[in-house]
Order: structure tokens, then C-alpha cells, then sequence
């Protein structure tokens, strides 16, 4: 992709840019709305945080070999992680278990696949392609397994009448759970529908909006859209599958007894 | 009697049981302590007590529910630890104090243990749908309707014929007249009593209410702070209660209710 009438950024640019948040944060003191050291601070962490990570990028890409690839990718993982545990206050049994083999055999694999199978480019480890692809599937499935996560912790807490219920009539532990692992799939796999249904009409994403403002022909931009949008639902689905069907079971004993909690 | 004998009547048998469970300081409350008991086939036995005695926990043990900490558990001479417990749910019914319906009409949760074994289930006009409502003292209208409309007593019903539906040998019923008026409860102690001499059934009410414990049980039991401290055959023992436990809750009748 040749990208011959990208329009480069000079650092002069970016303060002219940078101004329109000053002329936001004056507007908030004039009119006495405060939030104008808030937005001050997360501002030029948003400029300190871009700068650096562009920096990273630009050694990374010149890495010719897998592991450092490997060992990022595995940081931004396990990141993700962290930040759902922090975020989900009532968290079902081996959650970080649980959750954290999940987005690693459903994002790992997914990516996989399709770096392999549908984007080819070689060698497999580039990161200029794979550090990308893996931070989006990363970041979407991040999202669904939050949800299957704590829909189950909930369903599981709410349903427990109806579940014991089930067991007294003879049904086995995963029959007794069912409704409440389809409420959880459902839960998770929602947003992703959701995104998919409206896009191109609610919303450009951002992936694409990127690719065609660094000059590239918009009908390529738009099949890679079309591309890891599949990726991403795949994602999603396969963590929140694994997340619900692994979860589940530390609710109830082998002999099909939910557990006290 | 010789020893065959008693195996083959007395179907349910709990050996020193106990269980535990934590608090949430970290310590532990022992729920049942060292409780033996035993419910004998073709008769109604009664466990009466304080809530919060063990009731609960005790009847929840004979459909593995729940296991005790220690102690044994066994069904017509056999430990129950040695029978799949989904095998055994089929044979010990339990019907709980608050009767969850599913979503669907009365029917459909008639039904629902039939779905889950993978049978076909009896329709609405067969004999054993017929039969499971006129034990349960509901009528056939009823079949159609959405169960969650139902008043608290008619579910009480349902959840009964439900577990009736499914022929069990063991049939265990925690408070099953909560939520009934007095004519209805009086109604459904006689059909109990009736269908337990008729099809040998083990039947087990734990329960705080007197009156049913009167008219229906063969055996009573007194289950307080997790131990037995009165048994007796019939039920002599509330005419004359021995300990001060048992004469204070038969004149609390407050606590009778729930």
C-alpha cells in the first residue's frame, strides 16, 4: 500500500490541535463548569501515553524475531485481564483461572487463524501486522468475556431456587444451569451483534476511517474491515463460550450438589 | 422382627450425622450433630422443630443435595454415596418450602423431570397427569395456565403433583402446608396419608405445623440446635412432651407459623 498522499503531522500541527483542548479547558473555567484539571491531566497523559507507545512500536517493528512479538502480546493479555479483575466486584470461583485460559485459547487461537489463514504475510511474527490485529481481537474479547463473566457470577447467584429446583427433578448439573449460561452467552456476544449490525451506517470504525486517511483505496480498507470484524466476532464467542462452560462447574460438586457459595 | 425384616422396612436410615458449615467470622456452626434417624416404608414420619434447627439441612442430605461432614447415609440398607445421584433424585423426591415454577404453564412443569431424563412425557389426558392433580388436590383446569400465576398455595400443589408425577419411592416434603388455608391442608393430610399406605411410599414431612404432624405422622421426631431430642412412635410426644425443649415449642405457637 502506497500511501503517496498521506499527509504527515508536524509537531506545529499537533499544537494547533493540542489548542482546541486548551480552548476546551478555558471554556470550563469561564463558565464555571469545572473538570478543567481533569481534562488537562487525562489529555497529556493521552499525549504521553500515544507518544510512548509510538515509540515502542517503532523498535518493535524492527524486531526480526518471534519472541519479543510473543512476550508483548502475552503483557497485553494478561493487562487485559488485570483490568477485569479490578473492574468485576462480585467474581465467580477461579476467576482469574478461568478467564485467563479462555482469552488465551479463544484470542490466541482466532488470531492465529486468521494471520495464517486470512491476512498472509510473512514472516507470521511481523508485528506491524500482528500486534494490530491481536490488540483488537485482544481488546473486543476483553469486553465479551467481562460480560460472560459477571452474567454468570449474576445469573448463578440469582437463579439458585430455580436451579436447586432442576437438581430435585433429576436434571444434571448443566441442565439445571442452562438458562443461565444462555443469558450469559447472550450477554456477552450482544455488543458485538450489536456493532456489527450498525456498522457502516451508525458508525465508520475506527480501524477503517484510519486506513483510508493514511491512504489506502477505501474498498481494500473496507475488506479488511469486513475481515477483522469476523475475526473479532469468532473471538468473542469462542472466550465467552470457554469462560461460561469452564465457569460453570466450579458452582457445582461432581455429584451434581451447587456448591455453597 | 428378624434383621431381614427391619432392612426391608426401614428405608431410609441416617447413621451419627453431622454437619458444619463455616460462618462468616471463620468459625464453624455445626447444623446437624451426630444425628441418627430412620423412616420406614409405607408410613409418614415427621420432623418438628424451631427453624433454623436442621430441618432443612436433615432432608436435603437423603437427595444428596448436600453430603454430611460425616456420618452415613442409606437407602434400603445401601449407602447412598454408591448410587449416581441422579439415579437417586429419581427414586427420592424432594419438594421444597418455596416451590420454584419454571416459566410455561402448569403442564409444562409437570413435565419438566421428564425433559430432563430424556423420557416422553405423559400428556395432559393421561391417567398419570389425572392422577398426580386429584393427589395434589388441583384441578385438571389448571393445566394450561402460566404457572407464576398461580397463588403461593396452588404452586405448593403443582410442585407436589410434579414430584408425584415421577413415582418416587422416597418422597420428602419441607413444610409442604406454608402456604395452604386450613380446609386445603387438611384435604391434602389425608390424600398423603392415603397414597403412602397404598404405594409403599417412604414419606417424610419436616414441618412446624402441629396440626398437620397430628393427623398424618406414624413417627415423629424433635429436631432442635441440630440434634434429636425426642422420638417416638405415633404421636404421643406431643401430648407428652418429656423435655424442656419440645414443651416450650408446643406452646409457642407463634413460632408454629412461617
Amino acid at each position: 500500500m502506497e500511501s503517496k498522499d498521506l499527509v504527515n503531522l508536524g509537531l506545529l500541527d499537533l499544537a494547533v490541535a493540542y489548542g482546541l483542548v486548551l480552548l476546551a479547558i478555558g471554556l470550563a473555567r469561564l463558565k464555571k463548569i469545572g473538570q478543567e484539571r481533569q481534562m488537562l491531566w487525562a489529555s497529556l497523559r493521552m499525549v504521553f501515553q500515544l507518544f510512548a507507545v509510538g515509540y515502542l512500536l517503532h523498535f518493535l517493528f524492527a524486531v526480526k524475531s518471534p519472541l519479543p512479538v510473543l512476550v508483548i502480546l502475552l503483557i497485553m493479555g494478561a493487562f487485559s485481564l488485570q483490568v477485569m479483575g479490578a473492574r468485576i466486584k462480585r467474581k465467580m470461583p477461579r476467576f482469574y483461572q478461568v478467564v485467563g485460559t479462555s482469552l488465551l485459547v479463544g484470542c490466541g487461537g482466532v488470531t492465529f487463524l486468521f494471520c495464517t489463514l486470512v491476512v498472509h504475510y510473512s514472516p507470521w511474527y511481523d508485528p506491524r501486522y500482528l500486534i494490530p490485529l491481536a490488540g483488537m481481537i485482544i481488546g473486543n474479547s476483553m469486553n465479551g468475556a467481562s460480560l460472560a463473566a459477571e452474567r454468570l457470577a449474576a445469573e448463578m447467584r440469582e437463579r439458585r431456587d430455580e436451579m436447586e429446583t432442576a437438581l430435585c427433578l433429576g436434571a444434571s448439573s448443566r441442565q439445571a444451569s442452562a438458562p443461565a449460561l444462555r443469558n450469559a452467552f447472550r450477554a456477552a456476544i450482544m455488543p458485538t451483534a450489536n456493532t456489527m449490525a450498525a456498522m457502516g451506517i451508525v458508525s465508520l470504525p475506527g480501524m477503517m476511517t484510519g486506513q483510508i486517511l493514511s491512504g489506502t483505496e477505501p474498498m481494500v480498507a473496507v475488506r479488511y474491515q469486513i475481515a477483522i470484524m469476523c475475526a473479532i466476532t469468532g473471538a468473542v464467542a469462542i472466550t465467552a463460550y470457554l469462560i461460561i462452560m469452564q465457569g460453570y462447574r466450579h458452582y457445582f460438586s461432581k455429584a451434581h450438589q451447587l456448591e455453597v457459595q | 422382627m428378624d434383621r431381614s425384616e427391619i432392612a426391608n422396612t426401614v428405608a431410609v436410615r441416617l447413621d451419627r450425622v453431622s454437619v458444619l458449615r463455616r460462618n462468616a467470622e471463620g468459625g464453624q456452626v455445626q447444623l446437624l450433630d451426630e444425628v441418627s434417624f430412620s423412616a420406614r416404608s409405607g408410613e409418614i414420619t415427621a420432623v418438628i422443630g424451631p427453624s433454623g434447627g436442621g430441618k432443612s439441612t436433615l432432608i436435603r442430605l437423603l437427595n444428596r443435595l448436600a453430603d454430611p461432614d460425616s456420618g452415613s447415609v442409606s437407602l434400603d440398607g445401601s449407602d447412598i454415596r454408591g448410587i449416581d445421584p441422579l439415579q437417586l433424585r429419581r427414586l427420592v423426591a424432594l419438594v421444597p418450602q418455596k416451590a420454584f415454577m419454571f416459566e410455561g404453564t402448569v403442564l409444562d412443569n409437570l413435565q419438566k423431570a421428564f425433559e430432563y431424563r430424556n423420557e416422553v412425557p405423559p400428556e395432559a389426558d393421561s391417567e398419570d397427569v389425572r392422577q398426580a392433580l386429584s393427589l395434589a388436590r388441583l384441578d385438571r383446569k389448571m393445566l394450561p395456565r402460566e404457572a407464576r400465576s398461580l397463588s403461593g398455595g396452588e404452586q405448593q400443589r403443582v410442585a407436589l403433583a410434579r414430584a408425584l408425577l415421577t413415582r418416587p419411592r422416597v418422597l420428602l416434603l419441607d413444610e409442604p402446608t406454608s402456604a395452604l388455608d386450613r380446609r386445603t391442608a387438611d384435604a391434602l393430610a389425608a390424600t398423603l396419608k392415603e397414597i403412602t399406605r397404598s404405594q409403599k411410599l417412604t414419606v417424610i414431612v419436616v414441618t412446624h405445623d402441629l396440626r398437620l404432624t397430628g393427623r398424618i405422622a406414624d413417627y415423629c421426631f424433635y429436631l432442635e440446635a441440630g440434634r434429636i431430642l425426642e422420638e417416638g412412635r405415633g404421636t404421643d410426644m406431643l401430648a407428652r412432651p418429656e423435655t424442656g425443649e419440645l414443651k416450650r415449642f408446643l406452646a409457642e405457637p407463634l413460632d408454629r407459623e412461617e
